[in-house]
């Protein structure tokens, strides 16, 4: 869950950890299906 | 913690990456640390940026790209082409490894209603209404992993096979179906069974692999993955104690290689036991070491179970943290040789570093479902129940990515000790991970 992975000697590079990527994801999912953005019954 | 050590929930994999788990084929090994070589360690600069359960997965993208890469390389005008095509040809095969779970998916959806339909007015009627979604979707991601194996393509598209990543989205879409007072109510028992059940299965696994002349390093791996969350807490507890990059693979090997049957094996023994609802998914919680396989056991015995057993399973996860930052101070402290502690010590910024992010957004879905549920008027159970579909869809594509991730290959190197370590663990774990649910939600109610 770091979020500073090496990439390389002395230069490290910060990018999203999975965890958080999962969490946006799941979240913004969420909100999207609650105001209606993704139209009920479109998921099987 | 340095700057350097593993990033186990990044998972941001990528053709440069070097996965830890993919050195285990390459370099043999007991299993047991008795090697006198000390490098490379998961904890260095060559480091996991990845959490995947499957061990050889990670490093797949390496196969598709090394042929674009050589020509450019050989051919003195630069190479500055071969990057770009390395990236093209990773993407391209993560987009056909996202299309092979999408199509497992799908199937699995269409089985779940298919085949109790087929059965019905059958003497097999019963058995197909009991499958449940789960074993659909492990059985095809199995069968698509040995397809897959024989034509060679597994390891080039095993870039979308991430487990983890669909796995904690679901878990954080299947917050929104469990109300915030369920949580609340189930934390008090939860967090008790998770602490003792921690404490007493690491020890023990640490006591005994000891007794078996384990390396310190490889104990600790074993301990952590069976003790609290599988390959994510194996993962983390490699960058706390500097593990070999080998020791590291071969216990996300043995993780997998149990939690697989254990998917079906608890389900089962929960009926033959008679355990309630919530008893099922506080045992199944505590037990399965893969929060993945948790979620595939715990729906196989219903939604009510996949909620304790979610929740029990992320108190346990939260604790990964906490085991990283006391394996760090033991193997700064007393462990490692003078000196060599000093840039390790742990501190806040290794718990908040270990600690799994889902699990609030899992408690954010929770509160926000359960708000709008009270406060959204008459539409607000559509959305919901778009999200329960999506929320299935991720667990289905995590559910498959298991199956399409196993790989026994890299336990023929490791030797049986660490393997009776593991299983004996295990078996600690199932029954004081009984008792403990047993009397802990006894009185649980929904």
């Amino acid at each position: 869950m770091s979020e500073t992975p090496p990439t390389g000697p002395g230069r490290p590079r910060r990018r999203l950890g999975e965890d958080w990527a999962a969490t946006l994801t799941g979240l913004v999912l969420l909100g999207l299906a609650l105001v209606g953005a993704i139209p009920a019954g479109l998921i099987p | 913690m340095s700057g350097t050590t593993p990033a186990p929930g990044d998972g941001a994999t990528g053709p440069q990456d070097t996965a830890p788990a993919a050195a285990a084929p390459e370099t043999p090994t007991d299993g047991t640390g008795a090697e006198g070589a000390r490098e490379p360690r998961a904890g260095g600069e060559t480091a996991t940026t990845t959490e995947d359960p499957a061990p050889a997965a990670p490093a797949a993208p390496a196969a598709p790209a090394a042929p674009a890469a050589e020509p450019a390389a050989e051919s003195g005008d630069g190479g500055e082409g071969a990057p770009a095509a390395r990236d093209s040809a990773y993407w391209a095969f993560a987009a056909a490894g996202l299309l092979v779970v999408l199509a497992l998916a799908s199937t699995t959806r269409f089985l779940e209603g298919w085949v109790p339909e087929i059965a019905a007015g059958t003497p097999l009627a019963g058995f197909a209404e009991a499958v449940e979604y789960p074993v659909y979707a492990i059985l095809l991601g199995l069968l698509g992993n040995l397809l897959l194996s024989l034509t060679g393509l597994r390891d080039r598209l095993a870039a979308a096979f991430r487990t983890e990543f669909f796995i904690k989205t679901g878990l954080v879409l299947l917050g929104s179906t469990v109300l915030f007072d369920v949580i609340i109510r189930a934390a008090g028992p939860a967090i008790l069974q998770a602490l003792f059940l921690v404490t007493a299965v690491f020890l023990f696994t640490w006591w005994l692999g000891g007794r078996f002349g384990l390396d310190d390093r490889l104990r600790a791996l074993l301990a952590s993955s069976v003790s609290i969350c599988g390959v994510s807490a194996a993962i983390a507890a490699a960058g706390a104690v500097q593990a070999r990059r080998e020791q590291l693979a071969y216990t996300a090997s043995l993780v997998i290689l149990f939690a697989v049957p254990s998917i079906f094996l608890l389900p089962w023994l929960v009926g033959v036991l008679g355990l309630n609802d919530a008893q099922a998914g506080a045992w199944i919680g505590g037990n399965i070491d893969t929060t993945a396989a948790v979620a595939a056991a715990g729906a196989i015995v219903g939604e009510d179970a996949l909620q304790i057993a979610s929740i029990v399973k992320s108190t346990q996860n939260v604790l990964m943290g906490v085991v990283a930052v006391l394996l760090t101070a033991y193997f700064a402290f007393k462990a490692a040789p003078a000196g060599e502690g000093a840039a390790a010590r742990p501190g806040l910024a290794t718990l908040w570093e270990r600690f799994p992010k889902f699990v609030l957004g899992f408690l954010a879905a929770s509160v926000i479902a359960t708000v709008w549920a009270n406060t959204a008027g008459e539409g607000a159970q559509d959305g919901l129940d778009t999200a329960k579909a999506l929320r299935d869809w991720f667990l289905i594509a995590a559910f498959t990515s298991i199956g399409l991730e196993f790989k026994l290959s890299s336990l023929r190197e490791a030797g049986w000790r660490p393997i009776g370590v593991f299983a004996l663990a295990t078996a600690f774990n199932l029954l004081v991970g009984l008792l403990l649910a047993f009397f802990l939600f006894r009185g649980f109610t929904f």
